[in-house]
């Protein structure tokens, strides 16, 4: 357990420059950096909140290089050289941060003068709202609490660097991360195939061994002793064979033999892989999927949907590349290249020099054009994912396409797209074809090379001699040496493609959720249904409050309802309530529990959701009813249905219960998606029941069933129930009146009625306006 | 539910109502005959109308990119911000006003625009930009995953550091070759 840092802990050095400035600095709450004049440009402010000043430094200079967070640990401050100010609590009034575009602005009013302090980028944004938050309590005369001063956000920084990490999801430093580590987090999805892969790799060793004695059968063997009748030392090997044909037939066997190995090696090769590729690629893929699944809704809202399924689906099948078509023929080609070396240079060490001059330029040639890859082989990838992007785009939106006619200008956004995909196709071709044109001239002018000088050691023309047998041979290992190189070239392609889609893989594997169920729950059956919540606020963004200190109990079995404009933080409120979010301030208690100290299994068992937004998956009318409780048998389902009143239009239907619905199946109208989510609703039998805006898609005829059928459910359950219709909250035994995030009012039907508030107006605007529209209520 | 006695304030609230909605729903211009802007003590700015007099308003960009100068949307200060009105033109004001404006704008669509692009390095996930602005040398980090570089036309896009703070790039095509090759992977 790490010690808690508080606001109030002041760096040293700004301790110390207090002291020698003789600026008293009694009990800080608080301090906070800011990075800009009111202005804007740049320069370092330092503002210090105690219980009876605020003080604020500002450095001597402008700031001119400015480096944000990413880089390491952020640049020490040197406090010495402030200049300060210091105001008296008593003169300061409504400190105030106004949300710029980008970061805020901090004022405060002095002596009944509104006076700007300091702006500050987005970095600093968090924590000078907490320093006005706690402001402004000081100045209310509210307690301040010693958990009010812990400082959370400090956990968010790498221990081996002291950066913060630039993903607060994500707790991994990519500084202090590196390739290699996420090449040996790949390797482990290969572990369970070790076996398999090192007979890949004793199958491709034997492969290049057979190519390696290839030459020297096909040259000295073939020229300097069979066609030259002097079998030399091979002959007494094998004495018995005496005659010249004899001699060309072994040989050609031999070669046919090595030829037919070779092909067998390769096929053995190709099914082991075959085996392997297929598994870990649908393990990662999982994973993935695992992954994503059990992160928080605010991961989904944050990317494409397209992005999101090219990396389920592509960046899995692209890791094993490496695995498969790369590693398994590291070793052998790099024997290759040593047997092959040895047999020149030991044959003939001038010819061996000119056909290996041309490695080491060509290896740093490769190194030096490794980045392009990489950066081709991304933009490749990231233009592919823009055009899936726009494509699910417009698949989702199609029908608003067609009623605007706007199919020609969706046409020319697609091929704006898809150039794009073009263009860096065609870039990555051009490049890879350059690369190997380059590669192919380096290769075949070292063969030239050797040709010529190799006929003029053989012409005698050297001083030296060789037969042509040898040179033969000796061509065939610089032929032997193309190989290798061009598997040396595609290496480094498959591993940037690796590494790139790896990365892609990690960053979801590796996300962290945002709500995090807790180790230890307290274990929890069923619910009563008792809600409370406790001074709940709570922000999407560090900056804009959606909920304000929220403090409501419902009873169980007692139903609430939720009234508010669009945007005053109803659904916010009930999503805290389900877990799909975390409060920033404050707790929910579900029968006295903390809802952080209970599992999501529990929670969400006790709890069910039927909102405006139906999700029918794909599957039978009967699957979708029976979602939160797999195991129910026909006879609960057709229970749930009828009290759903779904039960008659699913008989309807000519597949009944057996229909299939969702993408791809019948189409269900708004109604009738409701219906199943009500049924699916009453079949979870819930203690919590909450109600998102139930009937506001449906037209009153079906709102009615649907009410009947909601009033049947909410018997004996704590309900919450959220509507912009008043009507159908009836039935509530409270009301809450939401605005801006705050409870304004609250109380029962009448009692809101004689206070003729909010609730009051809402009210006669509806029955008013119902009555004037002929609809009697 | 018993709406009978409520019947007699009935009209009045939906009346009253009505009359905000249409003045929620209406264009309300604010032109130099009828409104008046000044500089507050503090550096803030104040507006005086015919109805009403704020000691302080703030000043929004309907069109940041495209018009920046015209359509500003001046709103209360608080947190709701419920606009005031509307100033069509700026450059129909006087040049007090003018400046006097500029500034609120220029401190609220603080935004450094990139000159020239010293170099990118990716690194898992992750692109480390070290780039010339109009205010100085900065450095910043941009996530490679998610959608970081806006593009706002073919050539003026902006690009989002992973604090979300932003950064302009007006025009593309008054990069070098190199610079475009280097932002080019992130548009």
């Amino acid at each position: 357990m790490s010690i808690n840092k508080l606001y109030s802990d002041l760096p040293a050095d700004l301790l110390k420059a207090l002291n020698n400035n003789s600026i008293p600095c009694q009990d800080p709450i608080i301090w906070a950096n800011a990075d800009m004049d009111t202005d804007c440009t740049f320069r370092i402010h330092v503002l210090v909140l105690t219980r009876t000043t605020l003080i604020h430094g500002s450095a001597p200079e402008h700031t001119t290089r400015r480096t944000m967070t990413g880089f390491g640990k952020p640049e020490a401050i040197d406090y010495s050289t402030f200049t300060w100010e210091t105001f008296e609590l008593s003169t300061l009034s409504n400190p105030t941060v106004d949300n710029l575009v980008v970061g805020g602005l901090f004022h405060v009013v002095i002596n009944d003068v509104d006076t700007p302090i300091a702006a500050y980028t987005n970095s600093y944004n968090p924590r000078m709202h907490k320093f006005k938050d706690l402001f402004n309590k000081l100045l209310e005369g509210k307690e301040i609490t010693e958990d009010q001063l812990i400082e959370r956000d400090r956990e968010q920084i790498c221990p081996k660097c002291g950066s913060p990490y630039p993903d607060k999801h994500r707790k991994i430093c990519p500084k202090c991360i590196d390739r290699r580590s996420i090449f040996f987090r790949l390797f482990a999805y290969f572990k369970p195939y070790w076996g398999l892969l090192v007979v890949v790799s004793l199958l491709s060793i034997l492969n290049s061994l057979c190519n390696s004695i290839w030459p020297y059968l096909n040259g000295t063997i073939l020229y300097d002793n069979v066609l030259s009748k002097n079998m030399g030392k091979i002959g007494e090997y094998f004495p018995s064979v005496t005659d010249f044909f004899q001699w060309i037939l072994i040989l050609a066997l031999t070669m046919a033999g090595l030829k037919v190995l070779q092909q067998l090696f390769g096929i053995i090769q190709g099914r082991i892989i075959a085996n392997i590729v297929p598994n870990v690629v649908s393990k990662v893929k999982s994973q993935v999927f695992e992954s994503i699944q059990s992160l928080s809704v605010s991961f989904f809202s944050k990317r494409q949907t397209g992005s999101l399924m090219t990396r389920i689906v592509d960046d899995a099948g692209s890791i094993s590349e490496l695995f498969i078509d790369g590693l398994p023929y590291l070793l052998p080609n790099v024997l290759t290249v040593i047997f092959s070396c040895y047999v020149m240079y030991s044959t003939n060490w001038l010819l061996a020099l000119v056909a290996t001059l041309v490695l080491p330029p060509a290896f740093i040639f490769v190194g030096k054009l490794e980045p392009l890859f990489w950066h081709y082989w991304s933009k490749q990838h990231q233009t592919n994912r823009n055009l899936r992007a726009r494509v699910n785009d417009n698949l989702v939106g199609a029908r608003v396409v067609k009623a605007f006619g706007q199919q020609d200008q969706e046409m020319a956004r697609f091929s704006k797209a898809n150039n794009r995909v073009l263009d860096a196709q065609m870039d990555t071709v051009k490049f890879d074809t350059k690369f190997h044109a380059i590669f192919w001239i380096a290769k075949n002018a070292s063969i030239m090379l050797v040709w010529a000088i190799g006929a003029m050691i053989v012409l005698n023309l050297t001083g030296s001699s060789m037969t042509y047998g040898t040179l033969i041979t000796f061509v065939g290992y610089v032929g032997l040496l193309a190989g290798p190189l061009d598997f040396f070239s595609y290496i480094f392609r498959w591993w940037a493609h690796s590494m790139n889609s790896a990365q892609r893989i990690f960053e979801i594997i590796d996300s962290q959720p945002d709500v995090v169920e807790t180790l230890n729950p307290i274990p929890v059956d069923t619910l009563k249904g008792d809600i409370r919540l406790e001074n709940v606020s709570f922000s999407y963004e560090a900056n804009k409050k959606v909920l304000k200190g929220i403090n409501l109990h419902v009873e169980p079995g007692k139903m609430l309802g939720i009234v508010g404009k669009s945007g005053a933080g109803k659904s916010t409120l009930v999503n805290l309530i389900t877990r799909l979010y975390d409060p920033t301030e404050g707790n929910i208690y579900l029968d006295g529990i903390n809802v952080r100290d209970m599992s999501f299994a529990d929670v969400r068992r006790n709890i069910a959701f039927v909102s405006q937004e139906t999700y029918i998956f794909r599957g039978t009318i009967f699957e979708n009813i029976a979602y939160g409780k797999p195991d129910a048998t026909k006879e609960e389902v057709l229970q749930a249905a009828i009290a759903a009143s779904a039960h008659n239009f699913i008989c309807k239907l000519p597949d009944g219960y057996d229909t299939m619905v969702g993408s791809g199946g019948r189409s269900l109208s708004g109604g009738e998606r409701q219906r199943i989510s009500i049924a699916r609703a009453i079949l979870a039998n819930p203690r919590i029941l909450i109600l998102d805006e139930a009937t506001a898609a449906v037209d009153t005829e079906t709102e009615k069933n649907i009410q009947a059928a909601l009033s049947k459910l909410i018997v004996g359950r704590t309900t919450l129930s959220i509507a912009h219709r008043l009507s159908t909250l009836r039935d509530a035994d409270s009301l809450i009146v939401l605005e801006d995030g705050k409870i304004i009012e609250s109380g029962e039907h009448g009692q809101l009625v004689r206070q003729k508030g909010a609730y009051f107006k809402l009210l006669q605007i509806q029955s008013k306006a119902l009555a004037m529209r002929g609809i009697e209520d | 539910m018993s709406t009978e006695n409520l019947n007699t304030e009935n009209l009045d609230i939906l009346e009253q109502e009505k009359k905000n909605v249409d003045r929620l729903l209406s264009m309300n211009y604010l032109t130099p005959d009828n409104a008046t802007f000044a500089a507050t003590p503090g550096g803030f700015v104040s507006l005086t109308t015919a109805e009403k007099n704020w000691p302080r308003v703030t000043i929004y960009r309907a069109f940041p990119f495209t018009q920046p100068g015209q359509y500003l949307s001046v709103r209360e200060p608080d947190d709701k911000a419920k606009e005031i009105g509307i100033i069509q033109d700026l450059s129909q004001w006087d040049e007090a006003t003018q400046s006097l404006i500029e500034r609120q704008l220029a401190l609220r669509y603080y935004m450094p625009t990139i000159l020239r692009v010293h170099s990118i390095k990716e690194e898992y996930g992750y692109a480390y930009w070290s780039v010339l602005t109009d205010r100085g040398p900065c450095r910043f980090t941009i996530s490679s995953g998610s959608s970081s570089v806006v593009r706002l036309s073919d050539s003026h896009v902006i690009v989002k550091d992973i604090d979300e703070n932003r950064y302009e790039i007006p025009d593309l095509t008054k990069l070098t070759p190199k610079e475009l090759k280097r932002v080019d992977l992130y548009i």
